[in-house]
């Protein structure tokens, strides 16, 4: 047999091995790891709200338990009428209720906008006066450690607390990330919608500002809700 | 026959001094760099580096007579690439924490020049259990310079030791601070030079 094949039907043979192998551990693992992705959006729908310290671990159980305890996982229509599970429509969009004692304290955005390298997945709990935000984190991202990788860090996040999705005169702004640092670029007027950015990252700081504007405003619906102070879970005998 | 004459103990030995991958042969700095702000991603990288520098030596050991010579790199690289996916899929199932906070370096590791280099200059030249011991060997020597880097820098840097805080409380209000130099890049940079010159230091005596 000549030199070729034989290099070509070693390397078919090397080929199948690896892949059988690589299935056989993906699908193997898979259970474990969806788990542990699932318990990590909780853990970060729970930092969005403060409820979890940064430093600390914490079980997987008391993150269950941090979670079903306090937060709700429902959902928005169109108008800004809030369903649960059952009621929910095509176009319905989720959105998590922080509640203490029956009381809506903050509502939390499922963020998914595009990013420099990869989308950008996190979550912006926003206050329930339907404009304060209440925190922000990120989960899971492709941008450059050191550069745009800096939205994870809990620098780039806390300066999002206190800040305002709406302006002076009550309309929608959404928040955005400034070049450069808020108090020497950006007008005082309109300095509590924006954070400063991150240095040598300003597409991150681009694609991230209009990803959250856009889903921002999807949400306006049920966020108007919250600043005539209505907002309540409609149930079927409403 | 004494553990300590046995040629498994000398190339172990070996590797962790007189040609230690990171000061010696100066290969894989760019994760060392990355993953020793803290002991805890140093430890867990060390771990995967050796187990897959190690496993790597073997198989490819026990293939070197079956492949052919004109395509033996991409052999060597599809081995390594194929543990380290499964090193990393096992981290992600196992220890999702500290997966997140190694992020891509564990897949990095595809590219560290220690493995493919010992792949090439010791594996497909030496039958399977030396190769073995050789990965191990390599694999130590470059845990050995981690876990000395990152005891540094997270001591320095911020204080603390696998997350324990260890400077005293009192010596923060005498005023002394954490040097914040060692959290980031440089630092590590600084560590790793004087570790080469000081071995060169004593080796060259």
């Amino acid at each position: 047999m000549s030199d070729q094949i034989k290099s070509l039907r070693f390397a078919a043979v090397m080929c199948f091995v690896c892949s059988m192998l690589l299935a056989l551990a993906s699908s193997g693992l898979k259970g474990y790891q969806e788990k542990n992705m699932f318990i990590d959006k909780q853990l970060n729908i729970l930092k969005s709200i403060g409820l979890v310290d940064e430093g600390q671990t914490y079980s997987s159980d008391r993150i269950e338990k941090l979670f079903s305890d306090n937060i709700q996982l429902v959902w928005v229509e169109r108008n800004g009428r809030i369903v649960d599970q059952r009621d929910k429509g095509q176009e319905s969009l989720p959105i998590y209720l922080y509640k203490d004692k029956n009381m809506i304290k903050a509502y939390i955005v499922p963020i998914n906008s595009q990013g420099l390298w990869g989308r950008i997945f996190g979550y912006l709990a926003i206050k329930n006066d339907g404009s304060t935000i209440f925190g922000f984190t990120v989960y899971k991202h492709a941008e450059t450690p050191g550069l745009g990788g800096e939205i994870e860090k809990r620098w780039f996040q806390k300066n999002f607390i206190g800040k305002k999705i709406l302006d002076k005169q009550g309309r929608f702004v959404s928040i955005s990330i400034a070049k450069g640092k808020v108090k020497q670029r950006i007008p005082k007027a309109r300095q509590p919608n924006f954070v400063d950015g991150i240095s040598g990252a300003t597409f991150t700081g681009k694609f991230l500002s209009s990803g959250l504007k856009d889903i921002l405003l999807d949400y306006e619906p049920v966020a108007i809700q919250f600043r005539k102070n209505r907002a309540k879970i409609s149930s079927r005998t409403n | 026959m004494k553990f300590t004459r046995s040629q498994s103990f000398k190339a172990i030995v070996a590797a962790l001094w007189e040609s230690n991958p990171i000061s010696k042969q100066v290969l894989g700095i760019c994760s060392a760099l990355a993953v020793t702000v803290q002991l805890n991603t140093a430890l867990v990288m060390s771990m995967a580096l050796t187990f897959v520098v190690a496993f790597s030596n073997l198989i490819i050991s026990l293939m070197r007579k079956q492949v052919p010579r004109n395509i033996r790199i991409i052999v060597e690289v599809t081995v390594i690439a194929t543990l380290v996916i499964l090193a990393d899929e096992f981290l992600k199932a196992f220890m999702y924490h500290i997966s997140k906070q190694l992020s891509v370096f564990v897949g990095l590791i595809i590219t560290n020049c220690i493995v493919l280099g010992r792949a090439e200059t010791y594996a497909m030249t030496h039958p399977p259990f030396r190769s073995f011991v050789d990965g191990i060997a390599n694999g130590l020597g470059y845990s050995s310079v981690l876990i000395g880097v990152a005891f540094l820098r997270e001591l320095l840097g911020s204080g603390k030791l696998l997350g324990f805080s260890v400077v005293p409380a009192s010596f923060y209000e005498a005023g002394y601070q954490n040097m914040g130099l060692m959290l980031l890049a440089p630092g590590a940079f600084i560590i790793i030079g004087l570790f080469v010159w000081l071995q060169h230091a004593i080796l060259n005596k």
